[in-house]
C-alpha cells in the first residue's frame, strides 16, 4: 500500500472529513430550516421561561419526552409533533427516555393543587410513580415550575387550563354548598343513560381483589386506605377528595362511579383513568368502592340483559 | 508493527496522572450510577435534598463515566504508547501533567455544578459553559503534546494506533465546541430542531470520534505487543480508519427517526448505520486475525484480556446499533431502557473495558514491577465483564417490556410495577461494577505507590 499516512495527512485528512460532514449532515439542516410556527404555537411568558429553567436543571428531560410520535398511545397522542411546536425551544428537550410520561400536552391535564401535590411528592397523587420528591423546591420555584407544565401544548393548553379553571370555580361552589348538594351536583354531570347503570358485572371475591389492587396503584393517594378521602394528597387539594363513605343511600350506581372514574371530574384533582384502565378494571374498582366504602352496590343487579358468559 | 527498542528513561507521569484520574472518577461515576439506579427502587431516597435528585444524579453519572473514567483511561494509554511507537519521548512531560490537572478540575467544576442545577440539559452537553472552555482548552494542549511528540518522532512511520490518537483529540476538540454551542454561553444550545440535529451530531460522536477511535488505538498497541505478532494487515488499518471517519461521524440523525427532522436526513443516518458494519468489521478482522492462534498469550496478559474482551463487546454493541437504526425496530426500543442497555455494552463493555485494559496493560511497564495484585485485577475484570452481560440482559428485556406495551396501547402507570424486579435487579449490577472500581482503585493505587514486588 502506497498511501503515506503522515500526520498531515492524519490532522488534515480527518479535519477535511469533519468539515464536510458538519456541512451536509448539520449546517445544510439548519440553514435550510423552516422556522414557522405550528397552529398551536404561542410565545411563553417569562413565568414559564422561568419554570423551563427549573425542569432543565432538575434533569426532567431524562424521564419525561416532549415528542408525541405518530404510533403513540399515552398521555399527549391525540396530536402527533410537528417541527414548527418547537421554534422556540433553546434548548429542544424532545428526551431520549420515557420513564415517565410524555409532557408534550401535559398543559391543563390537571388543575394546579394537583401539580403542587404532585411535586411535593409524585406518589401522593400517582402511588405507582417513581419520580422523586420536588419538595425541596420550595413554594416560589413549585409555582414557577407548574406554570410551565400547565404551558405545554401552548395553545391547546390554554383552552384546556381555561377549562380547568371554569370547572374549578364550579366545583368549589357546590363543595362549598354541603355534602347533599355537592354529591348531587356530581351526580347530575353524568349523563342519563350512565346514571340509570347498574354496574353490569356481579360481586365476586377475585373481582374485589382486582378493583382492591387497582384501588391501591391508583386512587389512594387522594381517597385514602378506607374511602374517606383523607390520602396524603388531601391537604394540598381542593376541592378536596371526595369522602365515599357519605355516599350511601344518594343513589349512587355503578355507571356513576365508572363514568366519573373513566372521564375524571375536570376543575378538580380527579384525573379521568380511561387511558390507564380498560373497561372491566374500572367497573371492579368502581364495585370495590362501592362494596367497601360506600357500604351499597348495585353489581350485578336485574335487570341486566343477557348475562355474560363467564359469570358465575 | 515497528517493535520499538527504545530505552530512554521516560517519566511517564501524563500517563500515570490519566490513571489515578480514570481509576478515582469510576469509583465516584459507578457510585453515582448506582444512586440513580437505586432512587429508580425507592424514589423517595432521595428524600428533600435537591443534590441527589434522579435528574441531577443522572447526568453526573454519564458525564462522569464518559470524561472522568473511560476518556482519561484511554488516554493514560495513548500517552504510554505514543513515544514508543515514535522512538521519542514525549514532547512534555510538564504540559501533560498540566492536562491532567487541568481535566481534573473540569470534571470536578462540572459535577459540582450539576449537582448544584447549573446544567445545559442537553443529552453529554449538559456541562456548562465555564466547564466546556476548560475542557476545550485542555483538549488543546492533549493535542499539542500529541502532535509536537510525533514532530520529534525518529521512528518514520506513523503506526494505526498513532493515527486514532491524534484523530480523536482533535476532531473531539472540535466536535466539542460545536456540540456545545460554545459561542452561546448562556444556552450553550441553538433553537428548535436544529438543536436536536446538532445535539445527536455531538453526541454520537462522543462515541463516534473519541471513545471508539482511542479504544481502537489501544487495541491495535496492546494486543499485538503483549502476543509480540505485527499487525495482520496494514491495508485493513487504513481502511478501518477512513471509513470509520467517513461513516461513524454523519449518522447521528438515527437518534431522531421519530423526529419531525428533513427526511433525507434520517435515510442518510438509516443507510449509513447500516455501512458501519464496514468499519467495525474491517477493525475485528484486523486484530483478531492478529490474535488468531495467540489467545493463550491474550489471556495470559490481563490488560490484553481487557482489550479483547473489549473487542468483543464492539462486534455486539456496533451490530446491535446497526440494527436499532432500523425504524421498525426503534418502534419497540427507541424511548426505553434498551437504548440503556446499549449504551451499557458500549461504554463499559467496550470502551471501559479497553479503558481498563490500557491501564492494567501500561501500569507493570510504567513501574517496571508487576501489577500490585493480579488476582484483584482478574476479579475487577469479571464483575465488569459479568456487570456489562448483567446491565445488556436486563435493560434489554426492561426495554422490551416498556417497547411493546407502549406499542399495545399500555400506560406508563400501568407499566411501571412491572419492571420494579428488573430494577432491582439492574441496581445490583450496578452494585458489583462499583465494587469493581472500588478494588480498581485500591489495585491500580498500591501498584503505583505501595507495591512491594520485585523489579521485573
Amino acid at each position: 500500500m502506497s498511501l503515506r499516512m503522515t500526520p498531515g495527512a492524519v490532522v488534515i485528512g480527518s479535519l477535511a472529513i469533519l468539515a464536510a460532514v458538519v456541512f451536509v449532515v448539520v449546517f445544510w439542516p439548519y440553514a435550510s430550516t423552516d422556522y414557522t410556527p405550528s397552529e398551536i404555537y404561542r410565545a411563553r411568558s417569562s413565568v414559564e421561561d422561568g419554570g423551563r429553567a427549573i425542569y432543565i436543571a432538575n434533569g426532567c428531560v431524562y424521564c419525561h419526552s416532549q415528542s408525541i410520535r405518530a404510533f403513540d398511545w399515552d398521555l399527549g397522542s391525540e396530536r402527533i409533533a410537528q417541527a414548527g411546536d418547537y421554534v422556540a425551544d433553546r434548548p429542544i428537550l424532545l428526551g431520549s427516555e420515557r420513564t415517565g410520561v410524555d409532557l408534550s400536552q401535559e398543559g391543563g391535564e390537571h388543575p394546579d393543587d394537583w401539580h403542587l401535590a404532585h411535586f411535593i411528592n409524585p406518589r401522593y397523587t400517582r402511588p405507582n410513580s417513581i419520580m422523586p420528591r420536588f419538595a425541596f423546591l420550595g413554594d416560589d420555584k413549585i409555582h414557577l415550575l407548574t406554570r410551565y407544565v400547565q404551558s405545554l401544548g401552548l395553545k391547546q393548553a390554554d383552552h384546556r387550563m381555561a377549562r380547568q379553571v371554569y370547572w374549578k370555580q364550579e366545583a368549589i361552589k357546590a363543595y362549598e354548598a354541603g355534602p347533599v348538594a355537592n354529591v348531587k351536583w356530581l351526580a347530575e354531570h353524568v349523563p342519563p343513560g350512565w346514571r340509570n347503570l347498574a354496574n353490569p358485572y356481579p360481586t365476586t371475591a377475585a373481582g374485589l381483589a382486582r378493583g382492591h389492587k387497582i384501588y391501591q396503584e391508583f386512587c389512594i393517594g387522594c381517597h385514602g386506605p378506607i374511602g374517606d378521602g383523607m390520602g396524603p394528597a388531601q391537604p394540598y387539594i381542593y376541592p378536596p377528595p371526595l369522602n365515599f363513605t357519605i355516599l350511601q343511600g344518594r343513589e349512587i350506581s355503578g355507571g356513576i362511579l365508572y363514568y366519573q372514574i373513566m372521564n375524571g371530574i375536570t376543575g378538580t384533582a380527579m384525573p379521568y383513568f380511561k387511558r390507564e384502565l380498560e373497561s372491566q378494571k374500572i367497573w371492579e374498582v368502581g364495585n370495590y368502592v362501592a362494596v367497601y366504602f360506600i357500604n351499597q352496590s348495585d353489581a350485578g343487579a336485574e335487570p341486566k340483559g343477557i348475562p355474560s358468559a363467564w359469570e358465575p | 508493527m515497528s517493535k520499538s527498542q527504545f530505552t530512554a528513561i521516560q517519566t511517564n507521569s501524563t500517563a500515570r496522572g490519566f490513571c489515578l484520574t480514570s481509576a478515582f472518577w469510576m469509583v465516584i461515576a459507578t457510585l453515582a450510577g448506582l444512586t440513580a439506579a437505586t432512587e429508580l427502587i425507592a424514589p423517595d431516597i432521595s428524600g428533600n435534598v435537591s443534590w441527589l435528585v434522579f435528574g441531577r444524579v443522572r447526568p453526573i453519572h454519564v458525564n462522569l463515566v464518559l470524561f472522568g473514567f473511560v476518556t482519561p483511561g484511554l488516554l493514560a494509554a495513548a500517552f504510554y504508547f505514543l513515544p514508543r511507537l515514535l522512538r521519542t519521548e514525549l514532547y512534555s512531560e510538564k504540559l501533560g501533567i498540566a492536562a491532567v490537572a487541568l481535566w481534573n478540575v473540569a470534571i470536578a467544576a462540572g459535577i459540582i455544578a450539576l449537582a448544584a442545577g447549573h446544567s445545559q440539559g442537553r443529552e453529554y452537553a449538559e456541562l456548562i459553559w465555564p466547564v466546556d472552555v476548560l475542557l476545550v482548552i485542555t483538549f488543546a494542549l492533549l493535542f499539542w503534546n500529541l502532535i509536537m511528540t510525533v514532530r520529534r518522532r525518529q521512528e518514520p512511520i506513523l503506526y494505526v494506533s498513532v493515527w486514532y490518537a491524534c484523530a480523536a483529540v482533535i476532531l473531539t476538540g472540535v466536535t466539542y465546541c460545536l456540540g456545545n454551542v460554545v459561542w452561546k454561553p448562556d444556552s450553550g444550545a441553538l433553537v428548535g430542531i436544529p438543536d436536536a440535529i446538532l445535539l445527536w451530531f455531538y453526541g454520537h460522536n462522543i462515541f463516534g470520534l473519541l471513545l471508539t477511535p482511542l479504544s481502537i488505538a489501544v487495541a491495535y498497541y496492546v494486543i499485538p505487543t503483549a502476543i509480540r505478532r505485527p499487525l495482520y494487515s496494514h491495508t485493513l488499518s487504513l481502511i478501518g480508519f477512513w471509513s470509520l471517519l467517513v461513516v461513524y461521524s454523519h449518522i447521528g440523525t438515527h437518534h431522531l427517526l421519530q423526529v419531525p427532522v428533513p427526511t433525507w436526513l434520517k435515510v442518510v443516518a438509516i443507510v449509513d448505520s447500516i455501512a458501519m458494519v464496514i468499519p467495525v468489521m474491517v477493525f475485528l478482522i484486523n486484530i483478531w486475525y492478529t490474535a488468531k492462534g495467540s489467545l493463550g498469550e491474550v489471556h495470559a496478559d490481563i490488560g490484553a484480556k481487557f482489550v479483547f474482551t473489549g473487542t468483543i463487546m464492539y462486534f455486539v454493541v456496533s451490530i446491535q446499533g446497526s440494527i436499532m437504526a432500523l425504524p421498525q425496530v426503534q418502534r419497540v426500543t427507541h424511548f426505553n431502557n434498551w437504548v440503556v442497555g446499549h449504551a451499557h455494552v458500549g461504554v463499559l463493555g467496550f470502551a471501559g473495558m479497553i479503558a481498563l485494559g490500557g491501564l492494567y496493560f501500561i501500569l507493570p511497564r510504567i513501574t517496571g514491577k508487576p501489577l500490585y495484585s493480579r488476582f484483584l485485577a482478574d476479579l475487577q475484570y469479571w464483575f465488569v465483564f459479568l456487570g456489562t452481560i448483567g446491565f445488556t440482559t436486563v435493560l434489554t428485556i426492561v426495554g422490551l417490556i416498556q417497547g411493546n406495551a407502549w406499542l399495545n396501547g399500555e400506560m406508563i402507570y400501568r407499566v411501571l410495577p412491572e419492571l420494579q424486579i428488573y430494577y432491582i435487579m439492574r441496581a445490583a449490577v450496578g452494585l458489583t461494577v462499583f465494587v469493581s472500581a472500588l478494588i480498581g482503585l485500591y489495585n491500580i493505587v498500591r501498584t503505583l505507590y505501595f507495591n512491594p514486588g520485585e523489579a521485573a
